[in-house]
């Protein structure tokens, strides 16, 4: 028999209280799992979908340029709006390589419990959206109209030339191109030219934001300051974008990390009564092991890797909850977010992986010393006599 | 090579309850060659379990010296020892066996066996040697049982396989027949005799006069004091 097949049989004679045990340190790893997965996900799924935008800089209109872009990217109805005038101005700035002046509103049918968004541009907002696959072609007049993926799988379209009425609109457009599948958010997008979109809404001469690329992205800070002397209009980067998501999930990491640790340090409390409690009640086989031979580090060991066996057991037990429970969370945190990324948010990364195990194997470590050392200091003639 | 295994010159143990000093054992001066089969007689109190705890190293005189000669010749005093060392001593030379069996009921009767060896890293036991023990002690058919599933004698005779598993030179046993009945009693002594006739010293502890008396020698102890020793020189 093996020394490790001996400390896994102690830990299965009072096979509720380590099942009860391992559940408490189980739990922690799988939120904690599910945190870092999600982080790194997140930041991801975000970098990846703001890389597929084409931009570096959005206009939007005065209000809060956040919500304002942040609107732009998942989709929504912007409600305010700026001139189309100011779109010429941006083309005066040198250092600008396209502007993309689009019109986002969106038509909601709580009857259906469908929000349809749709999505005004123009032909330079192709130009920056290279990685695009339509299957058809572009707008060819003011009544043509491209579906994103997800869209011309809800309204089963699968080839061009279809027609599409918008009847609370009361307005017909053409297929003219299916996108294919792009894991952003234009998945879910009606397009359709920026005029259509203008007059569809009552919005003529307005838009609800310009997208723009910058000829060299080290010249960023001098377009921004360009073009915060617009009127009615507010500039926000996608890095800043970015940051201030990845500061509002960073916060929410803090709090959650911080009760998990809480939970951790629960568990680990729980794990160093469970194992206290199993040598207080092994105190006279304690003795009869001296009497066979054993030193006091064969106790302390044995002690400490049935409290490490334990913690291992629990962290492979909550990663693979946290895996199997994978889609739930993600689902969750989803809908949960005001901007999350099309493709996943939930990444499996070999290091977190590392970073649970690890942690948990230091939580078995630390819980089993004391336990460990109370047991190793036993006396084998003191430990015999106890009742 | 000396005849001699242990020499006890002047063993005191004195224990402490409240302000009150108890002696375990007082005095004790004997020798002990190798390959003797001995009883220590006496009434509950007399110092028994004391003697033969020393004798094992699992509890140390007050005052005294232990002196041990393993085969190599030397004089080794075991007083002397750090805990380690008497640990180590314990491993290679000495085999407890005690009237409550202390065998672990989650283990079966081969891995009760074999757990002397999980500790004895250096010495090295031929594979299957644990269940060769317990069909030297007759339970070749209970390999795979658990000691709920075993009998008394059978829980006491797991019990002594698990005391030879390491070839100790000693046994030491304390009571080894106290829970049992006759018969598995009769049955534990014939198997010390088989042991002894193969070179290993056997002290047992017992009540039981006439199974004492099957052993070449008998100390009695009374108030921790050696007031006859049969047998001995």
């Amino acid at each position: 028999m093996k020394f490790i097949l001996f400390a896994l049989k102690n830990l299965l004679r009072n096979k509720i209280r380590t099942l009860l045990t391992v559940l408490s340190i189980a739990v922690s790893v799988t939120v904690l799992f599910s945190l870092l997965s999600f982080t790194k996900g997140y930041e991801k799924g975000m970098t990846s979908e703001l890389g597929k935008m084409g931009y570096q800089i959005m206009i939007v209109p005065r209000g809060c340029p956040y919500e304002a872009a942040s609107l732009a990217l998942s989709g929504g109805k912007i409600p305010n709006y700026f001139d189309y005038s100011v779109l010429e101005e941006v083309k005066k700035i040198p250092e600008v390589e396209i502007a993309a002046p689009f019109f986002m509103s969106a038509i909601i049918r709580p009857d259906e419990d469908r929000t349809d968004i749709y999505f005004g541009m123009d032909e330079n907002m192709f130009q920056m959206k290279k990685y695009w696959n339509i299957k058809g072609s572009y707008f060819k007049d003011e009544n043509s109209l491209i579906m994103g993926g997800d869209a011309a799988y809800i309204e089963q379209t699968d080839e061009p030339g279809q027609k599409f009425y918008v009847r609370e609109k009361d307005r017909e457009f053409v297929v003219t191109g299916i996108l294919e599948r792009t894991g952003t958010k234009d998945d879910g997008f009606f397009f359709i030219p920026l005029k259509a979109a203008q007059e569809m809404f009552g919005q003529k001469d307005r838009v609800t934001g310009i997208a723009i690329r910058v000829k060299d992205p080290t010249l960023i800070p001098t377009v921004v300051e360009q073009l915060e002397k617009l009127p009615d209009s507010q500039v926000i980067t996608m890095s800043q974008l970015m940051g201030t998501m990845m500061n509002l999930v960073a916060q929410a990491k803090t709090l959650i990390l911080s009760i998990i640790i809480i939970a951790i340090i629960i568990s680990a409390l729980g794990a160093l009564n469970t194992v206290l409690m199993s040598v207080f009640e092994r105190t006279k086989e304690i003795g009869v092991m001296r009497a066979m031979g054993a030193g006091r580090e064969h106790v302390f060991q044995l002690v400490w890797v049935e409290t490490l066996v334990m913690a291992l057991i629990s962290g492979i037990l909550g990663i693979g909850i946290a895996l199997i429970g994978m889609g739930l969370v993600e689902k969750i945190i989803k809908k949960l977010l005001p901007l999350a990324p099309q493709g996943s948010v939930v990444s499996f990364d070999p290091n977190t992986l590392l970073i649970c195990l690890g942690f948990v194997i230091l939580v078995g470590l630390v819980a089993g010393i004391y336990p460990a050392y109370r047991a190793s200091k036993l006396k084998p003639i003191e430990a015999i006599r106890t009742e | 090579m000396t005849k001699e295994l242990f020499t006890l010159e002047g063993i005191t143990r004195i224990y402490k309850r409240g302000n009150e000093e108890i002696k375990g054992v007082d005095g004790l001066t004997l020798k002990i060659d190798k390959g003797e089969y001995i009883s220590i007689l006496g009434p509950s109190g007399a110092g028994k379990t004391t003697f033969l705890n020393m004798l094992g190293c699992i509890d140390s005189p007050t005052s005294g010296k232990l002196i041990f000669y393993p085969d190599n010749g030397e004089m080794i005093e075991l007083t002397r020892m750090k805990e380690n060392k008497l640990d180590e001593f314990r491993r290679e030379n000495i085999g407890f066996v005690f009237a409550d069996f202390f065998l672990l009921h989650s283990l079966t009767a081969t891995e009760n066996v074999e757990l002397p060896l999980i500790f004895s890293s250096g010495k090295k036991v031929e594979d299957g040697y644990s269940k060769k023990v317990l069909e030297m002690v007759g339970l070749g058919h209970r390999l795979t049982h658990k000691p709920l599933q075993l009998s008394g004698g059978e829980m006491q005779r797991v019990a002594v396989a698990r005391s030879m598993v390491n070839q100790p030179k000693v046994l030491l046993a304390d009571e080894p027949t106290a829970n049992l009945d006759t018969g598995n009693s009769e049955v534990i002594f014939n198997l010390f005799e088989e042991l002894n006739s193969m070179g290993m010293t056997v002290v047992v502890a017992t009540h039981a006069e006439e199974l004492a008396k099957r052993a070449r020698r008998i100390i009695f102890l009374q108030d921790g004091k050696i007031v006859e020793d049969k047998g001995g020189k």
